[in-house]
């Protein structure tokens, strides 16, 4: 009724040629349709509040924030930089439909586990998306991760810098020649590997989702 | 078994965490903290001190990020979230004015969540801990007469908008500022538990610059 009323007010005010006036009423139009976008949102989030909705909120904003992040990063090389940011938005760009599809995938069957009790099955349905989520998190990501990210940066044409490549293999060139000096300075603890915190950028190795 | 894990996928309990987004969140965030660091231990390819470091910088981030979120997150924005929906976007209107804070909705939701009528009416005539008065006398007659209903009105306009602000809370905690805050807390713990050492990095390329 309001917005009929506002729709009147707006035509009334083309008609007499007074348009200063059409901004303001324009602006207060939209400020109505956000606070009835809010209401809407708010009654269908407290009639059905599925799990998956927030985490790929999380994920939609950390795909867009990290890797602007990195990228303001004036200290680091431009292309470390180019590189992580790249890796980080998509790795989030996979947990979206990753938590979507896990979440979707247990709903559906808790309903058709439980098609002859309908408020089972309601239930059971919310247990098992959050439970889908949580697996999603835990195991698709990671393992989602670890098999595409490689080949697509690989695709883009885009080469992990010397910082970001696997610290398990030992620098042996490096050691063969100085190996008088690194004697002194550097504990390997009986190991051929050197320790990890002889480096102070992050591992590249075992599950990294959300990680620094 | 099948019942067991029959009950559990139908239990009420599980359904309220899964509908909550702030105990949902905070579910997944521990559950990673747990699950990334044991994944990463248990991986046979990786030498021990990466393994240490690895996994103690993942578990740091999440339960920095599961302390950040509820210190700061929820007490916030579950408490600005529903005053500003009250008094600014609803204006005591869809139930709003039954509550004056969402402490007190939250309550009453449990209550109204329960499916039997007489337990419902027994908890009322409970008399509270701290100043003697009955539960009944929290609730204003519309809502003593909701509760004695088969089906009371949960407001879901009201659950919809702690839940819209739960979420915003969410995404701004855990994509925004628990990365920075980690960021600033991670390698000084790290340094403490003895797995990074500052001075490493530049002592061993000064090192190796000066005899190559």
């Amino acid at each position: 009724m309001l917005k009929k009323f506002l729709r009147n007010i707006i035509t009334y005010v083309n008609k007499t040629g007074k348009k200063i006036y059409l901004s303001v009423l324009y602006g207060l139009g939209k400020a109505m349709a956000i606070a009835d976008l809010i209401k809407r949102t708010c009654k269908s989030l407290g009639e059905n509040n599925k799990p998956t909705y927030v985490v790929m909120a999380i994920a939609a904003v950390k795909g867009i924030c990290r890797p602007a992040f990195t990228m303001m990063d004036k200290t680091e090389n431009p292309e470390t930089k180019k590189y992580t940011a790249l890796r980080e938005g998509l790795t989030e760009a996979i947990a979206i439909p990753a938590y979507w599809g896990c979440g979707e995938l247990a709903g559906k069957l808790a309903k058709k586990a439980f098609n002859n009790d309908k408020a089972l099955a309601n239930r059971a349905e919310k247990n098992l998306m959050f439970i889908g989520v949580c697996t999603a998190a835990l195991f698709v990501i990671p393992a989602l991760c670890s098999i595409a990210i490689k080949p697509i940066m690989h695709k883009i044409g885009l080469k992990a810098p010397d910082g970001h490549k696997d610290k398990n293999i030992p620098p042996a060139p490096a050691q063969a020649n100085t190996t008088a000096i690194l004697k002194q300075s550097v504990s390997f603890n009986n190991s051929i590997y050197p320790k990890m915190s002889t480096f102070t950028s992050r591992p590249q190795t075992g599950l990294r989702v959300g990680g620094l | 078994m099948i019942g067991s894990v029959k009950s559990f996928i139908t239990s009420s309990q599980l359904a309220n965490i899964a509908q909550n987004t702030t105990q949902s969140v905070a579910a997944e965030t521990t559950l990673k903290s747990i699950g990334r660091p044991g994944f990463i231990l248990i991986d046979k390819d990786i030498d021990s001190d990466t393994k240490q470091y690895a996994a103690a910088k993942e578990f740091l981030y999440q339960a920095t990020c599961l302390a950040v979120y509820m210190a700061l997150i929820v007490p916030v924005f579950k408490k600005g979230g529903f005053k500003i929906a009250k008094e600014k976007i609803f204006k005591n209107t869809e139930g709003f004015e039954h509550f004056k804070n969402v402490k007190e909705y939250m309550y009453y939701r449990k209550l109204a969540d329960n499916p039997s009528v007489n337990n419902r009416m027994r908890t009322l005539e409970k008399e509270r801990l701290t100043d003697k008065t009955k539960i009944r006398d929290k609730y204003n007659e519309t809502l003593q007469k909701e509760l004695e209903k088969k089906d009371p009105d949960k407001f879901a306009y009201v659950k919809g908008a702690v839940e819209l602000s739960n979420i915003i809370g969410s995404v701004l905690g855990l994509a925004i500022l628990a990365p920075q805050v980690s960021h600033a807390f991670i390698h000084p713990a790290l340094r403490l538990l003895g797995l990074e050492h500052k001075k490493d990095k530049k002592t061993q390329l000064a090192k190796i610059d000066t005899k190559a």
